[in-house]
């Protein structure tokens, strides 16, 4: 995220202070790693890597936030898998030992949209509002990551989930339900035309509710709606123009930031539909 | 007509058992709850992963860990284990079966190159010099140093 898609990081740092909360960056970490490629390609090194993560996060005994749904997910089951199984915690533990390290399971880690309903309540979030989004209809994209296996995730009901609805009506704006608000954007799946074939099923679904953007929460998803509707269109002839904004950034701009504050200028589709929907006061 | 003989590979099973999530596929009980819910199934004609479970039950390594295997097309999206009644983790069975793929070197090669760079550099994307003038430009803070040594040491 910090190298991919820095906007969203921008958004996190200049939103989160409007918050009470205060980041502190830690030193010695790598990438989670993602729960895709690099699971795919050696499951025990994932696990070990996330395990050193971890680790370097409970040495500093403060409580773990991420700001991507594909980090927390690596994190989240690297902690499960390891609970469940007190062989794998040796075996993980023994290759950690190299560097000395262990990782005892005690540090908490949670998405940091988790950690504001949960820890500072939506209420929170109402009370950093400058400039209420009110007129602004959201098609919630919630993707996979954050949510599934709930068994894991412990964040919401996967099939009725509600976390995303209840920030964006924090922050004035409407939550607009679509068809497909739960289908997977595709990106995983290595394959040429699946992933455009779903994605496209839900830019389609989020045009026919009438939402003036789409809001989501996860970085990957977000590369295959904006990035994606560039290569729907090239490769399918279907043009879209929905804005796809990141949750924080819709934060921030309820907290009367600007969208070079949250970095919205970075997006190939542009926003300016919602922009001007703000400053004419919805 | 003879019934046709089904022939179960147990070698197979037993090397999946080994891989990390590969033992959870005996409990499949191919109710096809997975299916429902799979999206790569409803937007793939041949994508399904109760077939998929099917064929680990039999032992079917080739179709399952050969060159043309269709289990890249799973979206990694955790429906199945949602679903399952079985705490099959279905989407696990899939990764070990990729972990055993990546073994066997016919995993595809888009594959490789997406996970290298973390074990070589411990992040999933190249730091480039545009990558350090966009956070610049944004007014983000150098990125911090990444413990390379200390990764490889455990992997």
């Amino acid at each position: 995220m910090p190298l991919k898609y820095p906007q969203m990081e921008l958004a996190i740092r200049n939103t989160m202070p409007n918050l009470g909360v205060e980041l502190v960056d830690i030193d010695d970490f790598t990438c989670c790693p993602d729960p895709i490629y690099f699971k795919a390609r050696d499951k025990m090194k994932w696990l070990t890597i996330a395990a050193r993560n971890l680790a370097v996060a409970e040495e500093t005994g403060l409580d773990l936030i991420t700001m991507c749904s594909g980090c927390i997910s690596t994190l989240k089951e690297a902690q499960y898998l390891l609970a469940e199984d007190s062989a794998l915690m040796d075996e993980v533990n023994k290759r950690l030992k190299k560097i000395n390290r262990e990782y005892k399971g005690k540090v908490e880690v949670k998405h940091a949209v988790v950690m504001i309903r949960d820890d500072l309540g939506m209420d929170t979030v109402k009370k950093s509002v400058k400039r209420s989004l009110e007129g602004i209809n959201v098609g919630i994209h919630y993707g996979c990551h954050m949510l599934k296996p709930s068994q894991i995730m412990q964040v919401d009901d996967a099939d009725y989930p509600s976390i995303l609805d209840d920030f964006v009506a924090a922050i004035g704006a409407t939550p607009i339900e679509h068809f497909e608000k739960l289908l997977c954007c595709g990106k995983g799946c290595m394959d040429d035309e699946l992933p455009l074939e779903m994605t496209e099923a839900i830019l389609s679904s989020i045009e026919e509710s009438g939402a003036d953007c789409m809001g989501l929460i996860c970085p990957t998803c977000f590369s295959s709606f904006d990035l994606g509707q560039l290569m729907i269109s090239r490769k399918k002839g279907k043009s879209f123009t929905i804005p796809v904004i990141y949750i924080f950034q819709l934060l921030g701009l309820a907290q009367g930031l600007t969208a070079e504050e949250v970095g919205l200028h970075t997006h190939r589709v542009k926003v300016d539909n919602v922009l001007d929907k703000i400053k004419k006061g919805g | 007509m003879a019934k046709e003989k089904i022939v179960v590979n147990f070698r197979f099973r037993d090397k999946l058992n080994e891989v990390p999530g590969g033992k959870h596929h005996n409990y499949c009980y191919q109710c096809s709850a997975c299916v429902a819910a799979c999206p790569a199934a409803r937007f793939s004609k041949e994508f399904n992963p109760r077939i998929i479970l099917l064929k680990a039950l039999l032992g079917m390594e080739e179709e399952l860990t050969g060159e043309d295997s269709l289990i890249w097309l799973c979206t990694n999206c955790y429906s199945c284990y949602e679903r399952c009644p079985q705490d099959v983790r279905p989407i696990e069975v899939i990764i070990a079966l990729k972990n055993m793929a990546v073994q066997k070197q016919t995993a595809p090669a888009n594959l490789v190159k997406l996970s290298e760079n973390i074990g070589n550099t411990g992040v999933s994307v190249m730091v480039t010099s545009s990558v350090d003038r966009k956070r610049k430009e944004l007014g983000l803070p150098d990125l911090k140093k990444i413990p390379i040594e200390e990764l490889k040491k455990i992997i």
